[in-house]
């Protein structure tokens, strides 16, 4: 038998519901193999063993007393630490919140405490989720378990290279502009953005509101299918959430229309990725899905909009950051103004700086129209644009990322650079759509390559779907040995 | 003031909603309760929050639009001001910016004799900000964030208002439709409604109007009032010494009676205004905003002019009578009765039954009075059962117990003897008790006959109809 | 396109150094550059969405957290209050 740690939510249920296995020897494996490759992969900012212990140790005795548990009953999982967690310290990686203990827990924990999941550790991320390689976290940058010399991707890395490492099945992470699936691909493992309004954001702590969703990472794609089953739905404490109750799809792909649009095939690219991904199409194909071409033209702008609304977004969302309710807070000496600018400026790192001014800018008097609306106004039009491309495919198949994982340090001085890698996936953020992360292959430097299938709102039941066909063709995704 | 200059005004008014919880959380809306003792992650912006927004201030906003003759816009959003305060934990303030919920409106004012019509540019929904605890033993301020997130409407007029007088008129006016619509408490005192008061000068009969100034934290009737005539004078005394008015922020000192510069236009603030992310567009449905349409009653000005139209009262007493809501509710269902003169209510209603609650400080629907009973006792004065002094006596009786006023004058023995047989017999005792008296009117001192009645009426204990017992007294003398 | 970043920083309460002010600016002005690159648009200025609207909350009360609960992560509080450097507007 596989150890325990290698295996997926799936097995490890079945294991426990046979009673082949306690919840308490599952979470004890995760925290074993948490202390054995956390030090070259740096994925985590705490790791809660004691509580994931006790609830372990509840699930057990439910089990014991011949109760029913819930579906995700005894599976150890691992938290992006933007998602706030009752009395369990939320930091966004930000020295602004190195000791914020939240008072609440997310919607979503509350989903995940009744499932029975059992949370082992707090995730690394780029400071409030602004980043795309994870190198932006004040206090460490987690590293790629496939290669430790390179990013996991951001800004949930430490989510996606805790559950590519083993560490635990599955994770949660947050994703504005691709901060799910950039790591998921990166670290070689399946990830997904929801449709927005899916799964409520409350207690996610803001980046850019209107693009925020939380979203389930996985080794295999029937993984995350149940962590996604368990954590979606209305809330009615999240105003932008939707009605909606995962239903799953049996898995085929016959007859399925399969829309490459070329925009996202183009020289920014890479050959070996390019090749990976239509190689991916094509193994769908065979599968029985058929291919057509389509034209996504606003595809140009959409970075562009995206830095505008996300910035203007969090410009607002991070102002409370005051240093007067909670958070770090700088000179109280002097005056209100010195406490403002010491507090903001002292626990902000460069990265949120940069969001913050380009978003104070856009809205500022004056350039509010050229800026902010025209990137509202585009928004609109490339959700357009999604829908005409929806009259003729169902899904549409992408690249996740341009390049595979770079080097740490790589892109650090570039911020260009470091956004223009979002351009695959930002489009899905700003049209509000679903979009899963699945590996497909490895390039030549023996890096995962990233296939995106995006799919109409609230269709991730037909995108898992076709992530299962294509995780069966290939003959599943492989896991790195550590 | 000055005759040179003509006086604009025009006036932003906060109104906090007496809704149960607050705009954008489940917490209580309540006043003076411990500190920080009603509030929850949301209404102190902790991270990951979101707010949701009360439907009761969407629609007690809508009616207060519709009460002011507004355009309801049904289909609307919240937008951000983004500033910093320690007052506000967020730092920014979920409020509406171009599409408000209400927009171009008016109202009616009473101001002397003339009515006055006032615009209204608008009125949106937004949230309150926390109090800040200045205290001069210490080096800090303190924060209370229990406000955070009451609800306010602003309410916005048109700088039609030309007087001090006006101003106060007009506020006067708004409070008692907050109170006439139930949606706020409306209580100066406590906050619920502050003021700030745009004022600028131009000279007579131009039609430009000149550069204002903002006076914040005007927060009574009174202080409205001083507050315009001291800006009204600085600005004159500077356009009398040729100066110009530079546009500023004032902040109103009511206890000093002056007003202290708290920014110029250069330092304005720039609050980035858009629409908020975490709430969407929100639609009030065109029939759920004519259901509130009709749930509109008539409105203080309306029932002035109504009363002293209808029913012949004078313009103080109407304007008395309307500017409370209770009691011209209580008038109005004492006049459907339809049993006695309006007139006649109106006057105990302002009367002896104001100063009765006056001295008790409470409200007619705090009392056992009923307008059954209240009629019923001006019927009896009426019908000469009882005399207007013995029912000063069966007002507060009324007034404390639930009883009804026959009752009361049988109690207490208040009736009239209106009896002349039984009354006879009262002038005759007297007559024969007062023979000197009696002397006196015979040899021509007519006078006396006055003192002859008091006597009658004492020995009546009071109850005589005085009518009929000043007719027996005159027709036994003309016999002796 | 110049950046006033002085004046922006300002707004945003940041205090940029005088040494990184001209990269603050070199990098702003890039990502600004970006979006001139957008086509004007027009369309509903006001940025209304009936396709997308919310539901109201009813007027219920829950109830609320303890003082202790909310003052935890204060930096520094006293007498039930969070506490800022004495502020008169």
């Amino acid at each position: 038998m596989k150890e325990l740690y290698r295996l997926s939510a799936a097995e490890l249920s079945q294991l426990l519901r046979s009673k082949q296995v306690s919840a308490r020897e599952i979470a004890q494996a995760s925290l074993d193999r948490i202390a054995a490759v956390e030090p070259a992969v740096d994925a985590l900012l705490d790791v809660t063993g004691e509580q994931a212990l006790a609830a372990a140790d509840q699930v057990d005795k439910a089990l014991a007393a011949g109760e029913e548990v819930g579906a995700l009953a005894g599976i150890p999982l691992i938290v992006k630490d933007n998602i706030c967690t009752k009395h369990v310290k939320t930091t966004c990686a930000s020295r602004m919140l190195e000791n914020f203990v939240p008072p609440y827990n997310a919607t979503v924990m509350e989903k995940l405490e009744k499932a029975g999941a059992v949370m082992v550790g707090k995730a690394n991320m780029d400071e409030f989720a602004m980043g795309g390689s994870c190198e932006n976290s004040y206090f460490k940058p987690t590293k790629n378990p496939w290669d430790t010399t390179r990013v996991p991707g951001g800004s949930s890395g430490g989510s996606a290279a805790a559950v590519a490492a083993c560490e635990a099945p599955l994770a949660l992470g947050s994703d504005t502009g691709g901060s799910v699936r950039c790591p998921a691909s990166f670290c070689g493992i399946v990830g997904l953005k929801p449709t927005y309004g899916a799964v409520s954001r409350y207690g996610l702590v803001a980046f850019a509101s209107s693009l925020d969703q939380i979203g389930p990472f996985g080794r295999t794609v029937e993984d995350v299918e149940l962590l996604f089953s368990a954590i979606c739905g209305q809330d009615m404490r999240d105003a932008t959430s939707k009605p909606y109750a995962y239903q799953a799809k049996s898995a085929s792909v016959k007859g399925l229309k399969i829309g490459l649009p070329k925009e996202y095939y183009g020289p920014g690219i890479t050959a070996e990725v390019k090749e990976k991904v239509l190689a991916a199409v094509k193994t769908l194909q065979q599968q029985g899905a058929e291919v057509v071409e389509i034209s996504l033209p606003s595809t140009d702008y959409a970075l562009a909009a995206y830095y505008i609304i996300s910035s203007a977004e969090a410009s607002s969302n991070l102002a409370r950051y005051d240093g007067v309710k909670y958070g770090y807070s700088g000179r109280r000496d002097g005056s209100l103004e010195d406490l403002y600018l010491s507090t903001r400026s002292e626990g902000f790192g460069d990265e949120v700086k940069r969001r913050i001014m380009l978003g104070t800018y856009v809205l500022s008097s004056g350039y509010y129209d050229a800026y902010y609306k025209r990137a509202k106004l585009l928004q609109k039009m490339i959700g357009q644009e999604f829908a005409k491309a929806f009259t003729q495919c169902d899904i549409i198949a992408t690249p996740v990322n341009p390049t595979t994982a770079f080097r740490l340090g790589e892109r650090c001085n570039d911020p260009l650079q470091m956004y223009a890698s979002d351009v695959c996936t930002v489009t899905v953020n700003i049209a509000g759509l679903p979009g899963l992360s699945v590996p497909c292959g490895m390039d030549s430097a023996g890096l995962p390559v990233g296939l995106q299938l995006i799919g109409t709102k609230f269709s991730e039941n037909t995108l898992l779907a076709a992530g299962k066909v294509y995780q069966t063709a290939c003959g599943g995704f492989a896991v790195k040995e550590m | 003031m000055n005759k040179k200059y003509e006086v604009v005004i025009g006036l932003e008014v906060h109104a906090e909603l007496n809704t149960k919880t607050k705009i954008f959380c489940s917490c209580e809306n309540r006043f003076g309760a411990g500190v920080n003792s009603l509030c929850c992650p949301v209404c102190m912006g902790l991270p990951g929050t979101l707010p949701t927004l009360n439907e009761k201030v969407v629609e007690s906003a809508i009616r207060m639009g519709q009460a002011l003759g507004c355009t309801i816009n049904g289909t609307t959003k919240q937008d951000r001001k983004n500033y910093f305060y320690p007052d506000l934990p967020k730092a920014y303030q979920i409020s509406q910016f171009d599409v408000p919920l209400c927009a171009n409106g008016k109202l009616d004012v009473l101001v002397g004799d003339e009515v006055k019509t006032v615009g209204i540019t608008r009125i949106h929904i937004e949230e309150d900000a926390g109090k800040l605890i200045h205290d001069d033993t210490m080096a800090d301020t303190l924060c209370d964030y229990n406000r955070c997130g009451v609800p306010l409407i602003e309410i916005v007029s048109e700088p039609d208002l030309r007087s001090a007088d006006e101003a106060k008129a007009y506020l006067e006016t708004i409070t008692t439709i907050l109170l006439y619509l139930g949606i706020s408490d409306a209580k100066m005192q406590e906050g619920n409604v502050r003021c700030d008061v745009n004022v600028s000068l131009r000279p007579v009969g131009a039609s430009e109007f000149g550069t204002r100034c903002e006076m914040k934290n005007v927060n009574s009737f009174g202080a409205v009032y001083r507050a315009i005539v001291y800006e009204a004078e600085r600005q004159a005394k500077i356009l009398d010494e040729g100066g110009v008015i530079e546009q500023q922020t004032r902040r109103w000192d009511d206890a000093k009676g002056v007003s202290v510069l708290m920014r110029t236009k250069e330092d304005a603030q720039d609050y980035r205004y858009f629409p908020d992310p975490d709430l969407l567009t929100f639609v009030v449905s065109d029939e759920r905003i004519a259901q509130l349409a009709a749930q509109c009653p008539e409105l203080p000005t309306a029932k002035t002019l109504r009363y002293m139209k209808d029913y012949g009262l004078n313009r103080d007493d109407a304007s008395l009578l309307s500017l409370n809501k209770v009691r011209a509710d209580f008038f109005d269902t004492c006049v459907k009765l339809g049993r006695c003169e309006p007139k006649f209510i109106s006057n105990w209603l302002i009367g002896d039954v104001a100063r009765i609650l006056n001295e008790k400080r409470c409200e007619v629907c705090d009392t056992a009075l009923t307008p059954e009973h209240l009629v019923e006792m001006i019927e009896l004065i009426q019908k000469g059962t009882i005399s207007n002094t013995a029912a000063k006596t069966v007002v507060e009786e009324i007034l404390n117990r639930d009883v009804s006023p026959a009752q009361v004058v049988q109690e207490k023995g208040l009736a009239q003897i209106n009896d002349s047989s039984a009354l006879e017999a009262v002038v005759e005792k007297v007559l024969a008790e007062n023979a000197k008296a009696v002397a006196d009117y015979k040899n021509g001192k007519t006078n006396v006959l006055g003192f002859l009645l008091g006597q009658c009426m004492r020995a009546s204990k009071g109850q005589a109809n005085p009518g009929t017992l000043k007719e027996l007294l005159a027709k036994q003398m003309e016999t002796l | 396109m110049e950046i006033d970043v002085r004046h922006i920083a300002k707004l945003a309460k940041l205090q940029i150094p005088e040494d990184k002010m001209a990269q603050f600016e070199r990098e702003l002005s890039d990502i600004v550059g970006m979006v001139e690159k957008l086509p004007a648009l027009t369309g509903d200025g006001a940025l209304l969405d009936e396709t997308n609207t919310m539901q109201l909350r009813e007027d219920v009360v829950k109830p609320s957290f303890p003082r202790e609960e909310m003052l935890k992560n204060a930096p520094q509080s006293a007498a039930g209050c969070f506490v800022v450097p004495k502020t008169v507007e």
